[in-house]
């Protein structure tokens, strides 16, 4: 019987290891998988936790089921990259404290030997329409992220109703997989740079940037509180604490300087600086 | 004050197929031979005068000189039946011959000593450390009996002790129950020659009633 | 092909360089299993002894119900608590969202029927002889209970170690629940859902090979035990 009670107590102290949450003071971010995978987080806060002694933990998920989760009082602070819902969220009262840190630009890219001949247009919501109506594939992500949004608005600005149309793929995933959706489709995608500039040559992405540069692709990412009487439970202080960080001139430049392993520079800062 | 069983009007059907109808039986201390053919309804007289089954009609009652005796834990403790289908844990020969003290709290000391000695009468003591599921049929019946008399019954019912198992240990297993130390015991069999060499008093089920 | 190749290359260079952040994924993911495995366990083994050796109304329907209960979809489940942890959920006080306690709180519930329904196969294979025969020996009805339970002991623990595969390969409650927070919550089966998101396939599938590996020496201790409770006698599975 002597094993028997050695796996009981080991199970017993594993359940108490796993109790005893550890004391040090941590911060819950929700944001999405593109910032996550892009490594900035790797990047910028082992230099806030050095600072502060703040650990932040990073909650990645698409921008519409962080700011849920944000207003839900599941996590602490939101850093996504939907200024309008941001915008809408505060004013209903969820978040507090919102401001604009930096940001990086969408691109259209399309398989290399480039049917629709997208490169011949300016904007954005040309390329759509000229896509669209070739009817040729269209992968969009279709999970209600930051970059959906982005996309769904182009299509507004474009006229189209891309809903249904047999060409008009939704993959409901993350960036990654949708850009390898689209070129196992041969297909058209809206993507953020830094995903694409990340994965284009690990993925073997046999596609090009057919279009780029319009500021209508522009993508400003913010940072926002979750409102702490609304939620009381929450860490408002180290939120607050994150967030002057961030728009800091130190944070600015943590995030400037933060480069992919390609060495491209990723995110330019733009926030207000006090 | 030794025990005193009385059975009266034990009825059991199992699934509508009435087993006994209508047993009655009283006995004290003494070895008894309970003959009949298989399937006559022994097994399930032995079950609910061993006060694991209940009848469906009937009472079974025992009693201390006049005292009649609650039929709690404390009771069936006194009391032992051997199942014809012996019923061995997949444990060690030992830990199979000390159960029944285990289960009484027994101290660890005087309880391997008692299963020891129980095992010794068995002639199993050699295989004490060996599993129980590697014996033979017979060594098995021979465990069943270690088993039981390890806890001292006041009563001890054995059902069809030698059933199934070579000449040999038929021979043994007879030897054993001659040599207990006994009060009451109860012996179910179909060989009417083992219980006349056996018991005391020969009886005998005929359907599903005592003769 | 090279992929595949390349991926056993690198698990094996984990492996021997098993790094802290790799070491604390994988014992993390030990925990989170064991720990559920044991709630699991206290509740999952007597509920399924006491279905198998107790007779009561409805016990056919119990006896189903715990049966579909081993097919639940671990999303549905993740989901479910997910809503009944969140903050403005009614738990949510708690604070347990986005913490191991609510990926073994998770993984308990998907353990629980699997462990209770196979134990409650294991005792019914035990024969009812082994139960009579305690109680001729003076057992009380709950020490017969423990002697078949005894007696089923290895259908029991292939019971449990069962459940264990299922949960170290588990992903979808633990995601939801759990939030996959690097250092925190993330354990292998989500780290290998994020590495192949993000294109790391080799990684992911080197974690995947660490993965089948621990499953491997799970099931060779099933074997294990299998075979020296296996002298069994021809008993009659009733």
């Amino acid at each position: 019987m002597k094993p028997k009670l050695l796996i009981f107590s080991i199970l017993i102290l594993s359940l108490f290891v796993i109790y005893s949450a550890s004391a040090e003071t941590r911060l819950r971010c929700a944001s999405t998988t593109s910032t996550l995978n892009s490594g900035l987080f790797d990047h910028i806060l082992p230099i806030f936790e050095k600072k502060t002694g703040i650990k932040v933990d990073v909650l990645a998920v698409g921008t519409g089921a962080a700011i849920e989760i944000g207003k839900r009082g599941d996590a602490d602070a939101v850093l996504v990259h939907a200024k309008g819902l941001e915008l809408k969220a505060v004013e209903q009262g969820y978040f507090v404290n919102r401001h604009d840190v930096m940001y990086n630009d969408f691109v259209i890219i399309g398989p290399v030997e480039e049917p629709v001949k997208v490169k011949a247009v300016r904007s954005a919501a040309e390329a759509f329409r000229l896509i669209a109506k070739a009817g040729h594939p269209f992968v969009s992500r279709g999970d209600g992220s930051g970059t959906h949004i982005k996309e769904l608005s182009v299509w507004l600005e474009a006229a189209v109703n891309p809903k249904g149309a047999a060409w008009y793929l939704e993959a409901g995933q993350g960036m990654e997989k949708t850009q390898r959706i689209a070129n196992e489709k041969r297909a058209y995608t809206l993507t953020d740079r830094g995903t694409w500039l990340g994965t284009k040559d690990r993925g073997r992405l046999d596609m090009i940037i057919v279009l780029e540069g319009d500021p209508a692709l522009f993508n400003q990412y913010g940072v926002m509180s979750v409102n702490p009487q609304r939620h009381p439970h929450v860490k408002h202080k180290e939120a607050v604490m994150f967030t002057e960080w961030l728009v800091s001139k130190e944070g600015q430049e943590a995030i400037a300087s933060f480069k992919d392993k390609n060495g491209n520079r990723l995110f330019i800062p733009n926030a207000v600086l006090k | 004050m030794g025990l005193r069983l009385e059975a009266s009007g034990i009825h059991k059907a199992y699934n509508g197929n009435a087993v006994l109808g209508g047993c009655s039986f009283s006995f004290e201390s003494g070895v008894y031979a309970l003959m009949g053919t298989n399937g006559c309804g022994k097994s399930t007289f032995l079950r609910i005068c061993a006060l694991i089954e209940d009848p469906d009609m009937g009472e079974v009652n025992y009693y201390s000189g006049a005292l009649l005796l609650e039929k709690d834990i404390k009771l069936r403790r006194r009391i032992t039946l051997l199942l014809a289908d012996v019923g061995v844990f997949n444990l060690t020969v030992l830990k199979n011959a000390s159960y029944g003290l285990r289960i009484r709290g027994m101290d660890k000391n005087e309880l391997r000593q008692r299963a020891e000695s129980a095992l010794e009468f068995a002639g199993l003591i050699h295989k004490k450390d060996h599993s129980a599921l590697t014996l033979s049929s017979g060594e098995a019946r021979r465990l069943g009996i270690a088993r039981a008399v390890a806890v001292e019954p006041e009563v001890l019912f054995l059902d069809e002790p030698t059933a199934y198992i070579d000449r040999r240990n038929s021979e043994l297993i007879e030897e054993m129950i001659s040599n207990m130390k006994k009060e009451t015991v109860i012996i179910a069999t179909h060989d009417e020659a083992q219980a006349r060499r056996l018991a005391g008093r020969v009886l005998s089920i005929e359907g599903g009633r005592l003769a | 092909m090279d992929l595949v190749l390349s991926g056993f290359k690198q698990a094996f260079l984990l492996i021997i360089r098993l790094d802290r952040e790799l070491l604390r994924i994988i014992l993390l993911s030990l925990k989170v299993s064991a720990a559920a495995l044991f709630i699991a366990a206290v509740f999952g083994v007597p509920l399924g002894a006491v279905v198998g050796l107790r007779r009561f109304p409805l016990r056919g329907a119990a006896v189903s119900l715990m049966n579909t209960m081993m097919g639940l979809p671990p999303v549905v489940v993740g989901l479910f608590l997910y809503i009944l942890l969140s903050r403005s959920g009614p738990l949510g006080f708690m604070g347990l969202l986005y913490t191991p306690s609510a990926m073994v709180i998770a993984q308990s519930v998907l353990a629980f029927p699997i462990v209770a329904s196979l134990s409650h196969s294991a005792v019914m294979g035990v024969d009812p002889v082994i139960r009579q025969a305690a109680l001729t020996l003076g057992a009380t009805p709950f020490q017969a209970a423990i002697a078949v339970l005894n007696e089923a002991r290895y259908g029991v623990m292939s019971a449990v170690i069962a459940a264990f595969g299922r949960l170290m390969a588990e992903v979808g409650a633990i995601l939801i629940v759990g939030g996959n927070i690097a250092g925190l919550t993330r354990v292998m089966t989500t780290t290998i859902a994020l590495e192949s998101d993000k294109g790391n396939f080799e990684l992911a599938l080197a974690l995947g090979i660490i993965l089948l590996m621990i499953s491997l020496a799970v099931n060779a201790v099933l074997y294990l035990l299998q075979r020296s409770g296996g002298m069994k006698r021809g008993r009659s599975w009733a």
